[in-house]
């Protein structure tokens, strides 16, 4: 590569030409650090695009724009494949400080000093892309959703693995009599088209099929991973999709309910067997029912069995009582319920089984005798109201995630190994109430899913899917319902949460356009959200290394194994390039090669710290890129003002922001540091996921390392911070400013 | 009447429903109530009643006909039509109690024989049979005094002030009550009236 | 969703994750974006259709650089439709902080007054163009996504409960509005009439779903944002009482867990109730009435401030999307013969997760369509 030839270039548009002078700025670049710099009034102009063009042409390969934010403009200032590195003097110095101040001016300039900094220190990423890399999706599961996944990742070109466990594709769904409608009117229960599924997957020549196997093993990463399966072979594959369903709650459990006491009361999926058999009779004499109650929520919304609504059930069993209806005028057909839930357009099919006579209670089942008397806490009548004359009772019981392999003996692993499976966050954690605070709310009690795992994969943090709460392996993220810790592996269906035919359907073909990313993005090298399309990655110095095992501990992605010899090994497509590796490393051998330890140390120490006779303290803000740097962004749009002693560098995730940054930015004078990061936690809103949570973490035992340097542990402030938080940031920088004038200054400045 | 609606024997029986749905107008469109209290909230007349409209309609699927049928919500409701414009299922909520009052009148129910509503209603009938008009003053003096004269007595001293007020403002006139011309051809309208009832009633189940 | 303040049930941010694909689509040189642009025509096949597209005027050109030199130079202000009009903001105007493109426009009704001349004076780059006029052109594509998203229902149709007669009646997208950090309000919840924080609010589910006369399906999404709201009001005040007014509680799958917790709070009361109506009061302010389904009480209820749960509409695309639209205006294709879908709320009433979910699948559908 030919050595590095940098061009600066200012702009003294959008009001910063007014604010601070360009010509002292110019002279940071070419007296401080000999590069060479051109100004220009409107730089995203053409005709100042056109400067930087023709310099490109001249030579020059990398570069520094000193002007808006670097989240504008992002499209003018992309010159081919050349790096640039931007610094802000808009949004975050003259918007939000005033004019023609000298603190003003030394914000701008150190700015400058920190860019120029960075464009030294950094170097592109090329693409690490070796050897082969497949191009097959695997399905897990061939039931419904995994049906789907496979015909339509067929449909885009792609050759599909399915593998079922059962001797026969169709899962769950196959069993069903019919299903609900999911198109106009949305009236009637529509024929199961499962049948036709299975037909089109056996008959599509890019889909190859493997019943009765289950995935045995499970190592390498998104492009290349080996599985090995319950049968004896192996195969490379590109990405997964795991579709392993939902398995019905065991009506056993709810024996207040009638399960077990009498033959004729049965569960939903039963019922639903008995509807595809024929008609539908009782077990204990063969006759056709007169009289069938529905109970809503068997074991559902219950905290000593199923905590959440497993969403489909009210829409079942409005179809079972349909069918029932159809099938004989005469019946009378009762659904028992506490909230009656058909969300949507499937408002139309609760409306067509109230037209066809089918009663709805509100109210709460209390038992079920073995004489079949339903006992209604009536709450519409507002009586505990016997039913009588039942012939049938039909218990609408919830879905349980296949987020293991319950068929197969749990194996042993460590303790530390079965992490994942547990709950990652409280979805009943109190929100917050002003004042006194939310009343707790005690959560149901979770326990560990049983059985095998899935993918038993070969991974340095445990064999199993990481688990979210009850047992789903779902992503926390509203926005981004696919984000998954451990990259290439898209989960789709019931086993995610719980949904019906059509949402799974939907939510199949999603998974699988994810995974055909993820096989696309490791043949490029490319990182996957939420860094999508970066190229640069890890790289440990394994000279260096002492085997501490922080990095493989911590990736919040799974992506760094440990070798035999104990060294830290990273799995390049698995990594999302967070630097949260980086961040734990406590000899500073983990970079990547535009963003390191010491090019952020190096960033750091540019800037200039004035002495403290001068009364101008500095504290330095790493600010999360994603969400702080934006806000601080929009203070400067709202013109919100800001202390003029902060500088800020913008940071991967603040998961990457090592100890040791911190005790260098004190040991050269700054007064203090304010790390500005998303919510950890329960509702964390890290991208990252662990990122923000490890770096408040690690700076709760920040106090010693300032002790030993006899300063105040104050000094050093976690902030949380959110994107939409530009009105609330002046004051949270005030306080910390403030605060920091009461110490006084740190007495390392000058040293 | 040639039937009676069936009556229930246990909660929930849906025959007594079932004939409701069937045969009262807008008792299909009653299939649809999803409870959710817009009707009994709309009712000026609410508070006067026992159940009000959305209780009563639940009663019909519990099957509780006896209490449905002599509840007193079926004779206080005075027709404003809230609920039925504002219903969200379509519901034509006064009109099925209307229809509802009518089957407690035919199946003999005793709210519905000495209800206020019903001896008012005599009265109105009376009237318009008699005259061919609802003459105000005729049918007050006939619901003052079905109960016997001295009760009619009482009640016609109670309305003393309202009515003079009335005549003040020129709403009660004093002269005589007086028919309508032709009043062979109102009852021949009344007795065509009372044959398409029949026939209405007959082809119940 | 730029216009939303929270997500349920993580109460975070839209912005942030809106950021991600900002600046994905700014990364990206293979997304092209047109705004202020409506479809007028789709005609074609699979994997070949015209796309006839309308583009409105801006007044300001692509060299607009955002400093805000404009929307200073002028006093002309009109209504903020980002705000649901419930504030005012210059007439030349970034429509929000995050906008994207990071660009000014100009409201029409300035045009032709002095005002206009002043803001054309004021832009250093010379990029505002007072001219500009409709265009029309037309694109060349494999395969189309709609992704029309909604409209709020016009609460003024629902005429019990008033809200064109009563200010401290407002809708739940009024709400998000009047609870975010960069809301007319700056965050601060307060009654409109008087902008005093309200103590006793009430939510009203339903307001125009679930109803014949209104919007016959459920909007799926209005229950939860409710539990979010009687958050924001538990947020800011320790003394204030929530009461939603609901039919069903529709909190589905693991959002159980949300309503929960919210209504773990007992200052936060369920009714089950749909309020027949929202009477002025003698202060003028309302009071919703209705019938107490459990209790059969019949209340009438003086509330500072009443937030109707008012569902989603889809962005009318009858007649131009080129694929059948079901009895309330979902767009649903018929079948892979066509190279049209549709994702998000113009397939169907969708809460977030479950839109980017669908939009993830039809990204896929389109794909295929073009290979």
């Amino acid at each position: 590569m030919s050595p590095k030839n940098t061009g600066v270039y200012l702009c003294s548009g959008c009001g910063i030409g007014d604010a601070v002078s360009m010509g002292s700025l110019e002279k940071i670049a070419t007296k401080e650090f000999k590069k060479s710099c051109k100004t220009n009034a409107c730089l995203c102009g053409e005709e100042g695009l056109e400067t930087i063009r023709a310099d490109l042409a001249g030579g020059v390969n990398q570069v520094v724009i000193a002007a808006c934010s670097p989240r504008a403009m992002t499209d003018r200032f992309r010159f081919n494949g050349t790096q640039v590195i931007r610094t802000n003097l808009r949004e975050q110095v003259v918007w939000s400080h005033p004019a023609n101040d000298e603190d003003t001016q030394m914000m701008a300039e150190d700015n400058i000093r920190i860019a120029i900094t960075e464009a030294a220190k950094s170097t592109p990423p090329e693409p690490k892309v070796e050897g082969e890399y497949s191009q097959v999706v695997l399905v897990v599961g061939g039931g419904h959703s995994g049906l789907t996944a496979a015909r339509e990742a067929s449909k885009a070109g792609y050759e599909v693995l399915l593998v079922e466990r059962a001797s026969q594709l169709g899962g769950m769904a196959a069993k069903w009599s019919k299903r609900m409608p999911v198109r106009p009117p949305y009236q009637d229960p529509q024929p199961n088209t499962v049948a036709t599924l299975v037909k089109a997957v056996e008959a599509d020549s890019r889909i190859t099929v493997k019943t009765g196997c289950t995935v045995a093993k499970t190592s390498g990463m998104p492009g290349r991973f080996t599985v090995e399966f319950s049968d004896g072979s192996s195969q490379t594959v590109g990405a997964f999709v795991v579709a392993t369903g939902w398995r019905p709650y065991d009506a056993r459990k709810l024996g207040h309910l009638g399960y077990g006491v009498s033959p004729d009361v049965v569960t939903n999926v039963e019922m639903e067997e008995m509807l595809a058999k024929g008609p539908v009779v009782r077990r204990s004499d063969g006759k056709a029912p007169g009289v069938v109650v529905f109970v809503q929520c068997a074991g559902s919304r219950d905290p000593n069995h199923l905590p959440y609504c497993s969403s489909v059930c009210c829409g079942v069993s409005i179809k079972q009582a349909l069918q029932l209806r159809e099938a004989d005028p005469q019946v009378m057909v009762y659904i028992v319920y506490e909230e009656l839930r058909t969300p949507g357009v499937a408002e139309e099919f609760y409306r067509t089984a109230q037209r066809s006579g089918v009663i709805f209670i509100k109210g709460t089942v209390k038992t079920v005798d073995a004489a079949l008397t339903v006992t209604v806490d009536d709450a519409m009548l507002q009586q505990e109201i016997p039913l009588s004359g039942v012939d049938m009772v039909v218990l609408a019981t919830g879905m349980v995630p296949n987020s293991t392999n319950v068929e197969a003996e749990a194996p042993e692993v460590e303790e530390e190994k079965l992490r994942p499976l547990k709950s990652d966050i409280n979805p009943y954690a109190p929100f917050a109430v002003a004042g006194t605070g939310a009343p707790p709310l005690t959560p149901p009690e979770e326990k560990l899913p049983e059985g095998a795992p899935l993918l038993n994969l070969q991974y340095r943090q445990g064999p199993h899917l990481p688990m979210l709460a009850h047992g789903f392996p779902d992503s926390h993220y509203i926005c981004f319902p696919y984000e998954t810790r451990r990259s290439g592996i898209y989960v789709a269906g019931p086993v995610r949460r719980p949904m019906d035919m059509g949402e799974a359907a939907e939510d199949a073909t999603g998974a699988t356009m994810k995974a055909i990313q993820a096989i696309h993005n490791a043949a490029y090298g490319l990182a996957l959200h939420p860094r999508a399309g970066d190229l640069s990655l890890p790289i440990i110095g394994l000279n260096q290394c002492t085997k501490c095992r922080r990095c493989t501990v911590e990736c919040p992605f799974g992506a760094i194994d440990e070798t035999d010899q104990g060294f830290p090994q990273v799995n390049s497509t698995r990594c999302r390039r967070c630097g949260t590796c980086m961040g734990a490393c406590p000899v500073r051998t983990i970079s990547f090669t535009n963003y390191t330890v010491d090019m952020l140390g190096s960033m750091i120490k540019a800037v200039n710290i004035p002495d403290e006779t001068e009364e101008k303290p500095r504290i330095l803000v790493l600010a999360c890129e994603n969400d702080a740097y934006p806000a601080l962004d929009m203070m400067g749009i709202a013109r919100h003002q800001f202390s003029a002693h902060i500088r800020i560098i913008p940071v991967r995730c603040l998961g990457s922001v090592s100890m040791l940054l911190i005790s260098d930015a004190l040991s050269v004078g700054y007064d203090g540091v304010m790390l500005m990061g998303c919510k950890p936690g329960d509702d964390y809103q890290c991208h990252f996921i662990k990122g923000s949570g490890i770096a408040k973490e690690r700076m709760s035992k920040v106090g010693d390392t300032l002790k030993s340097m006899a300063l105040e542990a104050e000094r050093v402030t976690v902030a949380e911070v959110s994107i939409a938080d530009s009105g609330r940031l002046p004051k949270v920088i005030q306080d910390f400013v403030e605060m920091l004038d009461t110490f006084g200054p740190n007495p390392f400045k000058g040293f | 009447m040639t039937t009676m609606s069936p009556t229930p024997t246990r909660p929930y029986d849906l025959g007594f429903t079932r004939w409701v749905y069937q045969n009262i107008d807008g008792g299909d469109r009653m299939a649809l109530c999803m409870q959710c209290g817009v009707c009994s909230g709309s009712c000026p007349l609410s508070t006067t009643m026992d159940n009000g409209p959305r209780k009563t309609f639940m009663m019909i699927r519990a099957g509780m006909k006896d209490a449905v049928l002599k509840s007193d919500t079926l004779w206080n409701c005075v027709s404003c039509y809230n609920c039925v414009v504002r219903c969200p299922r379509h519901v034509p909520v006064a009109y099925i109690l209307h229809e509802l009052a009518t089957l407690a009148v035919r199946e003999g129910y005793a709210p519905a024989r000495t209800s206020e509503t019903n001896k008012f209603v005599k009265g109105f009938t009376w009237s318009f049979e008699t005259f061919g008009r609802t003459d105000e003053r005729i049918i007050s003096l006939f619901y003052y005094f079905q109960d016997g004269f001295v009760a009619g007595i009482k009640k016609l001293l109670a309305f003393k002030s309202i009515a003079f007020a009335f005549v003040k403002v020129g709403r009660l006139p004093l002269g005589l009550p007086h028919r309508i011309k032709n009043r062979g051809e109102l009852k021949k309208m009344l007795a065509a009236a009372a044959a398409i009832e029949a026939r209405h009633t007959a082809g119940r189940k | 969703m730029a216009q939303l303040n929270r997500y349920f049930p993580k109460l975070c941010h839209p912005t942030c994750g809106l950021e991600i694909n900002f600046q994905r689509i700014r990364r990206n040189p293979k997304v092209k974006v047109f705004t202020l642009a409506s479809v007028a025509a789709v005609t074609g096949e699979r994997g070949d259709y015209t796309v006839t597209v309308r583009q409105a005027p801006r007044y300001v050109k692509a060299n607009c650089t955002a400093c805000g030199d404009c929307a200073r130079a002028t006093e002309m202000k009109v209504q903020n439709q980002f705000d649901y009009n419930l504030g005012k903001v210059s007439a030349a105007y970034l429509p929000h902080e995050m906008a994207f493109p990071m660009r000014y426009v100009i409201a029409p009704q300035v045009l032709g007054t002095p005002e206009a001349e002043r803001i054309k004076a004021a832009c250093k780059y010379d990029a505002v163009d007072l001219d500009e006029k409709e265009s029309t052109f037309d694109l060349h594509v494999g395969a189309i996504v709609w992704a029309t998203g909604w409209q709020p229902y016009d609460a003024a149709r629902i005429s019990p409960y008033r809200y064109a007669y009563l200010k401290d009646v407002i809708t739940n997208v009024e709400m998000e509005r009047l609870a975010a950090p960069n809301g007319p309000t700056q965050g601060k919840i307060v009654r409109p009439s008087d902008g005093v924080a309200p103590k006793k609010v009430a939510l009203i589910q339903c307001a125009g779903s679930r109803d014949y006369n209104h919007l016959e399906y459920c909007s799926r999404i209005c229950c939860l944002a409710s539990m979010k709201h009687a958050a924001y009001m538990r947020e800011q005040s320790a003394e204030a009482t929530v009461d939603i007014y609901y039919i069903d509680i529709r909190a589905h799958d693991k959002l159980e867990a949300f309503y929960r917790k919210v209504v773990n709070d007992p200052h936060v009361r369920l009714i089950k109730s749909k309020p027949a109506e929202i009477k002025i009061g003698p202060d003028g302010g309302p009071v919703v009435c209705g019938e107490n389904t459990i209790t059969r009480e019949i209340y009438a209820e003086p509330y500072d401030l009443v937030v109707l749960a008012t569902g989603m509409q889809p962005a009318g695309v009858e007649g131009v999307s080129g694929a059948p639209v079901d009895a309330y205006g979902f767009i649903v294709p018929e079948d892979e013969t066509q190279g049209i879908f549709s994702a998000g709320v113009a397939s169907g009433p969708l809460d977030v997760s479950m839109s980017v979910q669908s939009a993830t699948a039809a990204a896929l559908k389109a794909i295929q369509a073009i290979r």
